[in-house]
């Protein structure tokens, strides 16, 4: 269900419905059929884990959300967790974690979003409680990204709607909502990214669709769903590359794409 | 209810009463019990962490700021998803439209979008225009007119006595009689002696 690179590209941190985060040493020799072993496996989450995600600038660290409403600071190299945000007896979310994403300005602040329709602001210091809770969403919050200054981040939902929250204030800024041509039920929206100046928030849709919004306009600029040689099924996850000039979309159509300004390349 | 023994009549043996059923001894729900006390602790917490919450807001800065926050840090980075060179026509058409406002105090960001037009820009502030021209009147204080010398501005010295005025990226009325680029003409007359050079270098508008 999810996956990502450490900070210096050394290893891989992937996690599913086992539970459990495995991590992959990208030095280490591979087996006879080319696969990779497992060098260090993290266990302790009662459901199945969500997202995953490195604490910036340090390979030694990772966050994890999972499905049993928590999310857990990992240390790799003991395998053990350093701390456990929400969960029976602390406050948190009230239902499946579905993502979670690191303040890049601050590594000590991460966002978590929620099938219980909210995000949350955590401090890595404080894990008796959130810092903030954010409302607005009307189903689940299946996507959670900081954006680019660090104080504010996106969201995307199955309410078929992306928002900008302030996580100093706690204001909902922005509201990112259009119809979809030719559909009758509501896309919802699976995955979302920020461009590297921040200008434009990349939403990937249930139907296929991928819109291109102008974050301060909360305009829909272009829609990648209505290109030549899109994708033609959901859009399950995208991401864009550490120089912010290409994206990638994945999908239910088994491809992943990447796209370019100004061009398109497919890789399968 | 204990019952007494009694005597058999046709033996000398005492027997005892038959077994009667009874009800299971009432053990108190404590399991229960902390479960609910511990709900209702975890609930009293989160009020009290709502109440925080909500006198912490009081102080909180106004929605408009953190708004402002984004368009500042969005306008002073570059992004290769977005055009450097050419104008995003749509967008323009609209900030000149809202810049055009008077009502509406979007000085801050009407300089950042496409070229200096139609309002006054902060000239210390990243100002893309090679000059600015503090005679023409700002309705700011401490702001000047910004202009582009390539694109709206004619050259100060064409070095000819007349110019052919094109109009080209003037969509706008100045004050300025100069708003052109310039190309210049000369007008000469040949000499009558055969072996001054002839007047070819001379060019029309």
């Amino acid at each position: 269900m999810t996956c990502a690179f450490s900070p210096t590209g050394q290893s891989v941190a992937c996690g599913g419905l086992d539970s459990v985060c495995s991590i992959f040493n990208l030095n280490s020799p591979t087996d006879r059929d080319g696969n990779l072993n497992v060098s260090r496996m993290l266990s302790g989450h009662k459901g199945y884990v969500s997202s995953c995600q490195y604490v910036p600038g340090e390979d030694t660290h990772l966050i994890t959300g999972s499905g049993d409403q928590t999310c857990v600071l990992w240390d790799i190299t003991t395998g053990l967790r350093t701390s456990v945000f929400g969960g029976e007896f602390q406050s948190g979310h009230t239902a499946d974690v579905l993502s979670i994403s690191i303040n890049g300005s601050n590594s000590k602040m991460f966002v978590s979003g929620s099938c219980d329709a909210t995000a949350r602001l955590w401090d890595t210091r404080v894990a008796s409680r959130a810092v903030r809770t954010f409302h607005g969403h009307e189903g689940d919050v299946n996507s959670v990204k900081f954006f680019p200054d660090g104080n504010r981040f996106g969201t995307g939902s199955e309410d078929g709607t992306c928002r900008l929250f302030d996580i100093r204030t706690g204001h909902q800024l922005q509201v990112y909502n259009q119809q979809h041509s030719g559909d009758n039920e509501m896309a919802h929206v699976t995955s979302i990214a920020f461009s590297i100046s921040g200008r434009l928030l990349i939403a990937g849709y249930t139907n296929g669709d991928c819109y291109v919004w102008d974050t301060l306009l909360a305009k829909v600029v272009l829609n990648l769903g209505s290109l030549q040689n899109s994708h033609e099924g959901r859009i399950t996850c995208l991401g864009l590359s550490a120089d912010g000039s290409a994206l990638c979309t994945g999908s239910w159509d088994t491809n992943l794409k990447i796209w370019a300004f100004g061009g398109h390349r497919k890789v399968i | 209810m204990v019952t007494t023994p009694t005597r058999d009549p046709s033996s000398n043996v005492m027997s005892l009463p038959l077994p009667s059923p009874k009800a299971p001894p009432e053990y108190p729900d404590l399991y229960g019990k902390r479960r609910e006390m511990a709900k209702v602790q975890m609930l009293e917490r989160e009020i009290s962490f709502l109440e925080e919450e909500l006198k912490s807001s009081e102080g909180f800065q106004p929605a408009s700021k953190c708004c402002k926050e984004i368009a500042d840090f969005v306008m002073a980075n570059s992004d290769p998803l977005l055009p450097t060179t050419k104008k995003n026509r749509k967008t323009c058409r609209l900030w000149k439209w809202l810049c055009r406002m008077r009502c509406l105090n979007l000085s801050w960001i009407c300089c950042r979008c496409c070229d200096c037009f139609s309002g006054c820009c902060n000239c210390k502030q990243n100002c893309k225009c090679s000059s600015c021209l503090s005679s023409t009147k700002c309705s700011l204080s401490n702001w000047c007119c910004c202009f582009d010398k390539k694109s709206h501005c004619c050259k100060e010295f064409c070095g000819c006595n007349n110019c052919c005025c094109i109009l080209s990226g003037c969509n706008f009325r100045w004050p300025f009689p100069s708003c052109c680029d310039c190309k210049c003409s000369c007008s000469c007359t040949c000499p009558s002696f055969p072996k001054v050079r002839p007047c070819g270098s001379c060019t029309k508008c």
